[in-house]
Parts: C-alpha cells; structure tokens; sequence
C-alpha cells in the first residue's frame, strides 16, 4: 500500500465503524425514570417469529400469522379466557342475552378511541363487523347467525340472530371480529389504506414500521383506554427469523422476550441456559392429515381404515414430538368444550390393516403425500409414514412444498391432479368446536379447507344443528358433534394425529404472559411487563 | 499456404483421437509422465476412484443398507459418532455412515446423467454450428447466448422450481443450463479445425459431411470436452447439492448431500456430525475433480505442457 494514501483509509474506516455502529443501535428506550406518569416505560419488547408477520393488513380479511401482531392493534368486545373457560369484557363494559338465545346486547366502553381519533360508539362498532361480513372472506362466516345489528343508542349495540348461536365466542374470535373505525377507513383507501401498513383499530399499540419478509415494529397507542404502567412496554417488534438456530442464540442471548417456536431438539439446550425458560401450554392446534376421499385408492372408506391402522402414533408422539403432544380423540381438542375421550382411537395394527385392505380388495399402490417443506416435525412424520405404508403394500412419494404450492395442488379442478393424502395443522377461529367440523369436514361446492373433499349430508345436518343449538343447549350441541365424530371416525375422511402443545421460551425479564390457545400464538402486550 | 504443417494433426490429436494406436507400453507411460507431473491431479484421481468404488459398492459395503430408506429406528435419534455408527445417527435414528455413503451413488448418478444430457445436446449443437456456420451458426449460437446469460445455478434454480421439486426434474434443469458451455466450447474448436488441410483434404475427397464430422472433426475437437467434463462434474454434484439443500432436488428419504444438509442444519448446535460428514464429501468431491480437470488441462494445453 502506498504510504501516502493512509490518512483517507483511516478516515473512511473510522466513519464507516461510526456508520455501522449508528446502524446496528435501535433508538434506545425511553429509561423508567425520564418517563411522564402514566406512560409505558418498559423498553421494547421483541417477539420471534419463524414466518412472515403480516399476509393481511386489513381487520376484516385477516386469517392468516398475522393474528399475533392483529390482536394487538384490533380488539373485539369480549375475550375468550381459555383457564377458567370465562369471557373477559374488552369493548364491551356488560351484555346480555334474551330468554330465547336469539337477541344479544353489549353496552360498549366509553373511554375509547381508535388509531384514527375517533371515539368508538355502536354505530361504528355496527359498521365494522358489517364491512366484514359485506367482503365475505377469511374468517367472516362465523357471523352466519347473525340476522340484524342495531345501534340502540351511542353505546349500545345489538345483535338479532336467526337462530340461538352462541354469539359470545363469535364476537372473542381472534379473526374476524374486530371492531375498527371503518368509516374513516374507507374514506382513506379502504384495503389499500390498511395495506399501507394503517390500523384503525382500538388495541393498545398501533403500527409504527413494517419491512416485509423482516420486521414489524409497533408504538403503544397514548390515547389506549386501558391504562399503561411504567414497566409497560413502550414498543413492541416482531421479528422474522427463519432459522431455529439464530431463534435460539439471540432468545439466550436475551435479544427476543418471545419466540413462539422451536423444534423439539434444540429446547433442551435452552432449559439449560440462564436468563430464558421454557413454558409448557395445553393448545388448540391439531396435526390433520387429509385423505382424497374423492380419487385414487382412498375413495374407499376400508381403505382409509387400514392406513388408520398403519400410523406409528406412538413414535410420532414420543420420538418426533418428545411427548409434547397428545394423541387426538376424534376432531375436536381436548380443552375445548365438544371434546370427547370415549371416541374410539386408531392405534398402529398393521395385521389389522392388511386385513382391511384384503376386504376392500386392494393390495397396496402409489400414493402421494404433501407437507410443508419447512416444516420439520411434519416432514419426519412423513418420513415415518413412508415406510410403515410400504409394509402395508403403499408406496408413499412424499412432496415437500411450500403452503400456498401445497393448497394449490389440494384445490386442482382435476380430483385426479391433487394429493391422496395431505398434511396440515388446524386451530380454531374462535374457541368452538364448529371451526374444526364444519371448515375441515363439511360439504363445499368451492374447495377451501376441505381437503379431504368429503361429501356426507347426514354429517352436515348433524354439524349445523349443533351449531344452530350451542347458544341454548350446550349438552345437546355436545350429543350432535359426538354423532358428527363417530361418522368420522368410521369413515376416516381425514384424521387428527395429534394436539400440539405449546412450547414457548420466555426472556426472565419478561413478566405477565399467559398462553391463550383461544388465540393462538398471540401474546397480548398490554398484559405484559418487564420485570 | 504452407500445407505440410496444416496436414500435421493438432497436439489434442495425438493424445485423445490416436490414442488407441499408441503402444500399451507408451499409453502408460504416458500416464505416467502426466502424474508425475501433476502430483495434485493424481491425488484428485485416486479420490475420484475412491469415490467411484464406494459409489459403485455402496449397497454391498454401507453396515445398515435398510437406513438408506426401509427403516428407521427413532429410539436411536441424534446419537454422535461411535464405533457403531461412525459419522452418528440423524434425527430419525437412521446410521449416517451409510447415508453418507449411499449419497456418494446419488451424486456420481446426478452428476452422469446431468452432464451426459448436457453433451448429448450441446455437442451436435456446437458441431453443426460450427461445420456449417452461416445462420445456422448465428440461430444456434443466439439460443445459446440468451441460456449463458444467466448464471449456471440462478437458472437451475429458476428450472426446477417451474418444474417442480423432484430427482429426474433436478437433472433435468442442470443439463438445460449446462448445454450451452459445451455448444461454445466445440463450435469454437469445429471453427478452427474444418480450415485445417486436413479437413479441407477429406472434404476434396468426397467424404461426406457427417463422415468427416464424425471421423475427423469430432475426435481432434474432445480434449477440450473432456477436461470441461471434469472440471463439471464438480460443480454440478454442488449444484445439485445447492438446490437438493433448497428443497428443488431430491426428496426425503434419499440421502443426497445437499438435502442431508438442509435437514442437519436444524441440529447444527446441538448436534454437529450431521452437517459435518455430508458436507465434507462434497468438499472433498468437488476439491477432487478440480484438482483432477486442472491437471487434464495443463497436460493437454500444448502451452502449459512441457512447462
């Protein structure tokens, strides 16, 4: 190097260190005792994710990840409380129902104001779950009972149903029923407006910056009508970070209060470290698999059987899993009301299942199996799969695809076209067990999440009776489902292998979360503090 | 022109198109003095042997044959390296060792039947674009222009995603982006050669067109082929590698390299021989045909060769 030029080098390597450093720095945080009363001073709260935030910005057509980062902007009148089975006022200040289950009424809060400036009143509350009905997509159909909504005064709101459905969980979905200023929306671009990355929601933070595919960093709302304490968290970020591996390191490394998922394998090594835990939850979300009841040798419901018979559920549960589910009795979670123990299980019988397929006169074939590629739990419950069929005469071809590739494939207008057998998780929309029965099973004239294809009307009676009779008569919704389940199980369109339970690591510092599978992967900010 | 020293055949003649009228005794010698002169090359072929052999003998030699794909043992999962299972065991207990090993065959298989299609098509192609130039040599060449002006892996890459991720569908997309190299390499060698008295001196006889490419041009135009095809066979074991570790190649069970990695990384800090072993045979695969294809070039480069 040429003696002369040694200055500039120095001089543009130590404003380059200077760039570099002034990059890697957020904006420190406000610090506890610079701060006015009443205000959040708790720092950021980092929240790790394996997949993008935000599919949907808009509150109506949310149905996707993005129900974490939603249930923090948006709220809905009540809230599902999955420990003690109870609904928690949010929105609504009380409410009540008629004799006959058919006319429900909220008083709403007072004190509150949206993202837009706005005050919630009944007439804005009214319009926002129109809207959402109106557009008619992601989770809207769960106000299919609802008949009529009146604003009965500025605070009141009610709701005229067509038949006694249980509307409280409805209005705690965590898709679906949030209430946002959807006037000033509209006026400002309606979906386009959202998709700009607003919120015209009452939640306690609103959007601050979105880098898609990296980050989404969200700024505590001042005008939040629940009050915010000191040790409150002042932002919150949700990170996208793919690899489990730098999930791991910068969980111990004390960079993310939160990561929502690990594989089984690398939690070990987080229970021996300081500074972070592992929490255990119970959970909603069930493993299905999906069997082509439409095309190929699955049409058969014996055949179906026999593959029921040839599942290694015991090494899923223990060896994939490391015990962190539970094999599932029939579709519905255990947890959630509509449950049933006494259904009859499919454990691994492979003389059993050859004897299935010797009645229904095949003697094994060529089958398709679609998972998602990244993920690693399904694609060695595939591989596990592969070859406990081959010893019942199927040859497994295992398609590892992204998700949208895989439902893609499931939706061909040729049946012959799709899988014969597909893998996928399922967790509720809101805490009932119509998500899991009618969205999976029931007869659809355009395929969505039936992926099973399967067509049974005595099946479908059964699930929308249930539906129609859950705001009155629990115990005889509970009957019906049973009935719905028993139907499933002999004819094996699809099979929940498991309940996933939850297992999140927790920063030490990070105070006042609880698991509500009601909301799955969700945790509500406003409830947490640092410690 | 001065037609004695045209007629002479060129330097690659008297290596690969005679080679058969050589004495065994001088081919070996010959041998002999290439090794000798390029240690490295012959440390990248006693590996490529190695290779090959095990390749070729996995199913007799790997001790678990049935955790290539028949089997799993979950009880066993992510067990490190020991005397009975020498690399360790995955995460579905299965013995590494031998998917390592068995990985070797899929490789070498990918790595043949990639560049055995990228040949067949790009050879004729750069043969008639050469020999009889004019448009035909401007259409071909165009085609093959607008496939080299993507990068070898951006366009594998692009291939196999449109086709779908499978074995056939990953080979298939590495010969489509390989094609072209071979077109350039012998259509600039045809170009030379059919000025040469030689050619000139069969054409005058009445030989047939593809008499005289057959029997004249083709053989004297190889050498270079062959050391492209060495130097290849390297780079598309980690092409394919590269895409198997994206998900667009091989498909779970198959132990091919790169999908061994994609799935070892999950338990790269926990547990390091599952990344460790596949990846150091695609160090040492790849390090080996280079070293081998440098060494095929400095002998057959007249330039180079007495050096």
């Amino acid at each position: 190097m040429n003696t002369k030029h040694k200055p500039w080098y120095a001089i543009v390597l130590v404003s380059l260190f200077l760039l570099l450093s002034a990059c890697s720095n957020d904006k420190p945080a406000k610090e506890a005792d610079t701060a006015a009363e009443g205000q959040p001073a708790g720092g950021i709260a980092v929240y790790g994710s394996h997949d993008d935030i935000m599919t949907f910005w808009d509150p109506s057509d949310s149905y996707s990840n993005e129900i974490i980062a939603m249930n923090n902007m948006y709220e809905t009148l009540l809230r599902y409380d999955t420990k003690d089975e109870s609904f928690k006022n949010i929105l609504a200040e009380t409410y009540n129902v008629s004799d006959d289950g058919l006319t429900w009424t909220f008083t709403l809060r007072k004190d509150v104001k949206f993202h837009t400036g706005n005050d919630l009143t009944a007439e804005a509350a009214k319009a926002s779950i129109e809207r959402t009905i109106e557009r008619g997509k992601g989770a809207a159909f769960i106000w299919d009972p609802v008949e009529e909504i009146n604003a009965k005064d500025t605070h009141t709101l009610e709701f005229k149903l067509s038949y006694p459905a249980a509307l409280d969980t409805i209005v705690s979905s965590g898709y679906a029923a949030f209430i946002f200023d959807a006037a000033a929306a509209e006026e400002n671009g309606g979906e386009e407006w959202f998709n700009e990355g607003n919120s015209a929601g009452t939640g306690p933070y609103s959007p601050e910056k979105w880098d898609r595919g990296s980050q989404l960093i969200l700024d505590s709302f001042d005008e939040y009508w629940g009050e915010w304490e000191a040790d409150q968290y002042q932002k919150v970020v949700f990170k996208t970070i793919q690899e489990a591996n730098t999930r791991l390191q910068m969980a111990k490394g004390g960079e993310l209060q939160f990561v929502s998922q690990l594989p089984n394998e690398l939690i070990k090594s987080v229970e021996e470290a300081d500074g972070v835990s592992v929490h255990e939850t119970e959970s909603f979300q069930q493993l299905v698999m999906m069997f082509n009841t439409e095309a190929g040798p699955l049409k058969d419901s014996k055949v179906r059987q026999a593959l029921a018979y040839a599942i290694p559920y015991d090494n899923i549960i223990q060896d994939v899993l490391g015990n962190t589910a539970t094999q599932s009795f029939g579709s519905i979670p255990a947890g959630l009301w509509g449950h049933d123990s006494s259904l009859h299980q499919y454990n691994q019988d492979l003389d059993k299942a050859k004897q299935l397929l010797e009645e229904a006169g095949v003697d094994g074939g060529e089958l398709t199996l679609t998972y998602v590629s990244s993920d690693e739990e399904e694609r060695q419950i595939a591989e596990l799969l592969k070859i406990e069929l081959a010893k019942i005469g199927f040859e497994l071809e295992l398609k590892g695809m992204l998700w949208d590739a895989q439902w893609d494939m499931s939706k061909a207008t040729n049946p012959e076209e799709r899988q014969d057998i597909l893998l996928m998780y399922w967790w509720p929309d809101y805490a009932d067990p119509y998500s899991f029965m009618k969205n999976l099973y029931a007869s659809e004239d355009e395929i969505v999440f039936n992926l099973a294809y399967y067509k049974n009307e005595q099946y479908d009676q059964l699930v929308d009776e249930a539906q129609e009779v859950a705001g009155v008569d629990r115990d005889k919704a509970i009957e019906l489902y049973k009935q719905a389940q028993q139907i499933l199980v002999e004819e094996v369109p699809g099979l929940s292998l498991y309940d996933r339970k939850y297992i999140r690591v927790i920063n030490d510092s990070f105070g006042g979360y609880e698991d509500n599978p009601a909301y799955p992967n969700v945790v509500f900010f406003h409830d947490t503090y640092k410690k | 022109m001065d037609l004695k020293t045209n007629i002479t055949p060129p330097p690659s003649m008297e290596k690969i198109g005679s080679k058969s009228t050589l004495s065994n005794s001088a081919f070996l010698a010959e041998i002999r003095y290439f090794f000798k002169m390029n240690k490295l090359a012959f440390l990248g072929f006693i590996i490529i042997v190695t290779l090959i052999l095990l390749a070729l003998l996995a199913p007799l030699i790997i001790p678990y044959p049935n955790d290539v794909a028949l089997e799993t043992h979950v009880e066993n999962k992510l067990q490190p390296p020991s005397a009975d299972h020498w690399f360790g065991t995955d995460e579905l207990g299965r013995d590494l060792f031998s998917r390592v090993i068995y990985g070797t065959r899929v490789s070498f298989q990918i790595g043949l039947i990639a560049i055995g299609l990228a040949v067949l098509i790009g050879i004729p192609l750069g043969l008639i674009a050469g020999y009889f130039g004019r448009w035909v040599d401007e259409v071909i060449m165009r085609i093959s222009d607008v496939f080299l002006s993507f990068p070898p892996l951006l366009l594998s890459i692009a291939i196999a995603a449109l086709l779908g991720p499978s074995l056939t569908n990953l080979m298939i997309a590495i010969s489509i982006s390989w094609w072209p190299w071979y077109t350039r390499l012998i259509r600039g060698q045809v170009v030379s050669l059919r000025e040469r008295g030689f050619v000139e001196a069969a054409q005058a006889m009445g030989v047939p067109s593809w008499k005289v490419i057959a029997r004249h041009i083709l053989p004297n135009s190889m050498a270079p082929v062959i050391v492209q095809i060495s130097m290849d066979f390297g780079s598309i074991i980690l092409t394919a590698a590269s895409l198997s570790f994206l998900g667009l190649g091989a498909q779970p069970p198959l132990p091919e390299w790169g999908l061994l990695i994609n799935i070892g990384r999950n338990f790269f800090l926990t547990n390091w021989w599952y990344v460790t072993f596949p990846g150091l045979f695609i160090f040492i695969s790849v390090m080996a045909f280079n070293l081998f294809g440098d060494g095929l070039r400095d002998y057959l480069d007249p330039k180079t060769r007495d050096s």
